[in-house]
């Protein structure tokens, strides 16, 4: 199993390459050869590299960064585009950063996240696992069919679910069947976020199957089979197996999962409005309604809101990269 | 062999990329010429609403256009949910549309920020002495013309079901009077699935739908008339709060909305015996569940003690304003002139397409419309044009943060988070930071 | 493994996938079977799965739009350009991080995976201006450039570069090869099943994608088809009819997709053929 890590972390010694000093030329290439031999991976390949990021870089500069810079270089005015923009310096950071509501959003957004993002992996993984065990016709059918969720417009999951939260609905009906409720599940604190989380997860767990599956699909058939010859059962082999080869793909869904989860908005709009009082109102509903006046207040105040919730996705996601790095290189 | 075709996939790619880039750069510069003799070309961008709406502005945008060579109208219709997005994005990179539509709640903040064009002047004076007097002032802000009124909308009435009304017992000739009757009417109505009424429940939909109740309870809404502080505690306001908390806890009204306030299809499908909405649930009503209009009576909403010349409404409702940085503000004006303030048979149109669930503005149109037997013998106009309309104030000017506060501050009571002290104590702080951080101390438009 | 619970276990698998098939396809077809219901039939309580009457009003009516025909042709095409650009922006990046050593390579990385962090709502007045002073405004190039270098999918295909074991390039280089050589020759090949995922991932965000369009385009002519979809959306009553009819059609062109593409996603021929 290191096997797969080692190339995992290909190791940083790029200061070595850039060395222009007066190292004779055979020499230089003498170390050159020496090294493909023993390490090629780590042979550098500046140019080819180079070229290879070229355009991502390139097109991500234009269409991201320069958009970027400019929405902090905006955020310091109040903006109108009719007038002189008035410079503010911090203003618009202060009045997010006292307003109470941007944090329970904040919070409504980590908690949605926190239902969202481990459910699916889990699910995923379960799935993923099962269909890796079917044959060739049944698994093609399922592998389309565990993704079907993800083509319905979240507007219309959202209603459909809306439906099997009425009073009369699937969810009243499933619970009286351990004689409890009737729920009115949307409009009661404690259950409308897990509510709005169920329907974002039958939206995304379709993909993050896929994704998991081509992982397993991925992992050398040579260790399963080992591992049943050994008498390892499913969990086992998922605990031992699965889950440390999927550590990549993992982190991946992790990472990728929060910052979409956490930005979640046509679902809660539709099915609950961001109510019962605030209960399922996510940043991004919280910013677009700071939106809704014409005034240039509201623009800059939602487009700083937006920046500091870029500020906080990507510290989060910061750390999980911390977390789960450290984790891997103890279990090295 | 397998890398030939890949690099033929990627070469097409990047081939195809640049195409596209290059295609760009020949409709860079579209549109709004005029000076060299064709036509001044306008961009009108239309508010999405009812798809009667979007088919009258384009029949006559169409007959426009084609009525004189002067001006060329390019109408574009901007879905409601992207409205304020499209409109900002387009306005940071200048290319924001001459003509648009714009609400009257927007127009005092839009002239502060310079937005409008003044249209003194560029309207002749008839069409403006022909806007009726309590409209008048929607559009002026320091005696200056800055958009034309096309409708309104009262944001706020009462419709019931006179079938069920009767069957529980009730007169449905004598419509509840004050809030204690509709509480009344409420309960006596709820019988099994069926629901007393529908209302605004969440903050969002409160935050404007509740307006006309505010100025019912208190005769003012919950911030000072200068805007200088909030004024969300006056005690009158109990009323209020108890009001939309009965219906919610009691179970009067449904728990879980299938839709939002402005929105009547929980009414027409029979799931509630009454209905509070704006004038527009009318349009709704008729086009889709027609066979709900004979068992359907209109009423203003109940006053708080009774006194029906309270208001109970705001007058929403659309207007056209004209950029502040168009390069064809004189053939905006004309292409406005010809559309909302000319030849009265065209609103006329208007409010016959839609059903008339949306007021009239002008006094010809009224004129033109009263030879109409389609509205005289309409069974709600006249109630809601004598009883409603005619009580209804303007909506504020100012931020809906403001309107969002004391929204929250119902539903939490409604929904039971806090009582009404605590809630109105927290709505008056978030009122007191609104003031501050956004300045609005002595920026009440005067009115 | 012994013979007696293989038959259970069998049955069991089967439960198993009906029951996930059951509650993956079900709103999907209660949103087909509700193109076929009336306006006023959709949002009825209770819950009602089967129209009283079939009326094929709704189905009729949006395919003899042009309209319809047309959003969803532009949409197409401009997805599947979309599509593979991306995979080779994106690939041949997630490649050079996870294989190749160069100068600056963490600084390079934060750049490319910091976008995928910053909110929509965040760079969207910002991005309109960009596009627009580029003139790009009412071009397919606008609905599809701004979207190819996408940091997620980088990231993505480069967790699975970093799985390939080393030995694949060793052996390669020792023959001679050359990074590109390896990149087309080995590591493409050899994820198609990440391509396939990541691809149909891509796909289903381009035509998924509504905000983008609605403030970039303007020319009917290039109407995307969730903004044709979105004319039967009003906060005073959708045309639900319409609406479940629109978006069942709508979302036909994407399950065929998968269904053609899911072979790809099988067990890796990874190390097959090498020496």
């Amino acid at each position: 199993m290191s096997m797969i890590d080692t190339s995992a972390q290909p190791t940083a010694k790029a200061t070595e390459v850039t060395d222009p000093s007066g190292t004779s030329r055979r020499r230089r290439r003498r170390r050159r050869a020496r090294v493909t031999e023993q390490a090629p991976q780590h042979l550098r390949a500046h140019l080819t590299a180079y070229l290879m990021i070229t355009p991502m870089v390139v097109l991500l500069g234009i269409f991201v960064v320069w958009p970027l810079v400019y929405a902090f270089y905006l955020s310091f005015f109040e903006m109108s585009f009719y007038k002189d923009a008035e410079f503010v310096g911090f203003d618009f950071y202060k009045y997010v950063l006292t307003d109470p509501e941007f944090y329970d959003s904040l919070l409504v957004g980590l908690k949605f996240a926190l239902m969202v993002v481990p459910t699916i992996l889990v699910l995923a993984l379960l799935l993923a696992s099962f269909l890796a065990t079917l044959s060739k016709r049944m698994a093609a059918f399922m592998k389309t069919t565990v993704y079907v969720p993800a083509v319905v417009s979240s507007v219309v999951a959202a209603i459909i679910f809306v439906f099997i939260y009425q009073d009369e609905g699937f969810a009243n009906w499933f619970i009286g069947l351990f004689g409890q409720g009737p729920l009115a599940w949307l409009n009661t604190a404690t259950t409308a976020l897990p509510a709005v989380a169920v329907p974002a997860i039958w939206l995304g767990f379709g993909v993050s199957t896929l994704i998991m599956l081509a992982g397993i699909l991925d992992i050398p058939e040579s260790y399963f089979e080992s591992a049943k010859l050994d008498g390892a059962n499913f969990w086992q082999r998922t605990r031992y197996i699965t889950i440390p080869s999927l550590r990549n793909v993992i982190l991946f869904l992790l990472v990728s999962g929060l910052t979409l989860t956490i930005q979640e908005f046509q679902l809660p709009l539709v099915m609950t409005n961001g109510g019962p009082v605030n209960a399922t109102n996510t940043p991004n509903l919280y910013i677009f309604n700071s939106f809704r006046d014409a005034t240039p207040y509201a623009t800059s105040y939602s487009l700083t809101a937006a920046l500091l919730l870029f500020i906080v996705i990507g510290t989060i996601s910061l750390i999980i990269f911390r977390v789960v790095s450290s984790e891997k290189s103890s279990d090295a | 062999m397998r890398q030939r075709r890949l690099r033929i996939v990627a070469a097409t790619a990047v081939a195809a990329l640049l195409v596209l880039a290059g295609c760009s750069s020949n409709s860079a510069t579209s549109g709004s010429s005029g000076e060299n003799g064709g036509p001044a070309e306008i961009t009108f961008w239309q508010s999405q609403f009812e798809p009667y709406q979007q088919k009258w502005f384009k029949t006559y945008v169409d007959k426009f256009n084609a009525s004189q060579t002067d001006v060329k109208v390019k109408y574009q219709v901007v879905p409601g949910d992207t409205w304020q997005q499209k409109l900002k994005a387009a306005q940071a990179a200048g290319t924001q549309p001459d003509v648009a539509t714009t609400n009257y709640g927007g127009i005092p903040a839009g002239v502060t920020n310079g937005q409008f064009a003044q249209l003194d002047g560029m309207l002749p004076d008839k069409a403006w002495s022909d806007i009726k007097s309590n409209v008048a002032g929607f559009v002026q802000v320091g005696g200056k013309h800055y958009a034309y009124p096309m409708l309104v909308e009262p944001s706020t009435v009462l419709y019931y079901r006179t079938d069920l009304v009767k069957a529980a017992g009730l007169d449905p000739n004598a419509p509840p009077k004050t809030w204690d009757e509709l509480l009344t009417w409420a309960e006596k109505l709820t019988k099994g699935k069926v629901k007393g009424m529908t209302i605004a429940s969440v903050a969002p939909d409160l935050g404007w739908s509740s307006w006309g109740l505010q100025y019912n309870a208190c005769g003012h809404l919950p911030i000072n008339d200068d805007w200088s502080a909030a004024n969300a505690k006056d005690p009158c306001y109990t009323k209020l709060f108890e009001l939309y908390q009965t219906l919610f806890q009691k179970g009067w009204i449904p728990q879980q909305p299938k839709v939002g306030y402005p929105d009547a299809t929980p009414y027409g499908q029979g799931q509630v015996a009454m209905m509070a909405n704006g004038s527009w649930a009318v349009g709704q009503l008729k086009q889709t569940f027609p066979t709900m209009i004979k068992n359907t009576a209109v009423a203003p909403f109940p006053s708080v003690d009774g006194d029906p010349g309270k208001p109970t409404s705001t007058l929403g409702g659309w207007t056209l304003t004209v950029d502040a940085k168009s390069k064809h503000k004189q053939a905006a004006a004309k292409f406005i002139e010809y559309l909302l303030a000319g030849d009265p048979a065209i609103m006329a149109d208007f409010f016959r397409q839609s059903g008339f669930s949306k007021y009239t503005v002008r006094t010809s149109v009224d004129q033109a419309l009263a030879s109409d037997p389609a509205a005289t013998s309409d069974p709600f106009m006249k109630i809601i044009t004598d009883k409603v309309v005619a009580t209804g104030k303007a909506e504020p000017a100012y931020p809906f943060d403001v309107s969002l506060a004391f929204a929250t501050a119902i539903e939490s009571v409604m929904k039971g988070k806090a009582d009404i002290p605590a809630a109105t104590q927290k709505a008056s702080d978030a009122i007191d930071r609104v003031i501050k951080q956004q300045r609005l101390k002595g920026t009440a438009p005067k009115g | 493994m012994n013979r007696s619970w293989y038959a259970p276990r069998r049955l069991l698998s089967y439960l198993l996938v009906v029951g996930i098939a059951v509650t993956a396809l079900f709103p999907l077809a209660w949103m087909a079977i509700s193109g076929f219901k009336s306006q006023t039939e959709v949002l009825r309580t209770p819950f009602q799965f089967f129209p009283d009457v079939w009326q094929l009003d709704n189905y009729r009516l949006i395919l003899a739009d042009p309209a319809f025909v047309r959003a969803m042709v532009i949409t197409f095409a401009g997805a599947v350009i979309f599509t593979v650009a991306s995979l080779v922006v994106n690939s041949m990046a997630a490649y050079a991080f996870a294989r190749l050593e160069f100068a600056g390579k963490r600084l390079w990385w934060l750049v490319c995976i910091t976008p995928m962090f910053v909110p929509a709502m965040a760079i969207l007045l910002t991005s309109f201006v960009v596009v627009s002073k580029l003139g790009m405004l009412d071009t397919l190039a606008v609905l599809i450039i701004p979207g190819v270098a996408a940091s997620a999918q980088m990231f993505f295909l480069r967790q699975f570069y970093l799985n390939m074991p080393a030995a694949v390039e060793e052996a390669a280089l020792i023959d001679g090869a050359t990074r590109w050589q390896i990149f087309l020759q080995i590591f493409v090949p050899q994820s198609l099943g990440p391509f396939v995922v990541v691809g149909i991932a891509s796909f289903l965000g381009y035509w998924n994608s509504y905000v983008w369009p609605v403030l970039v385009v303007s020319n009917p002519d290039l109407t995307q088809i969730m903004q044709y979809l979105a004319t039967f959306r009003s906060a005073r009553g959708n045309e639900w009819g319409m609406l479940m009819a629109g978006s069942t059609l709508a979302a036909l062109p994407t399950i065929l997709l998968v269904l053609i593409f899911q072979r790809y996603i099988v067990n890796g021929v990874r190390l097959a053929g090498l020496k």
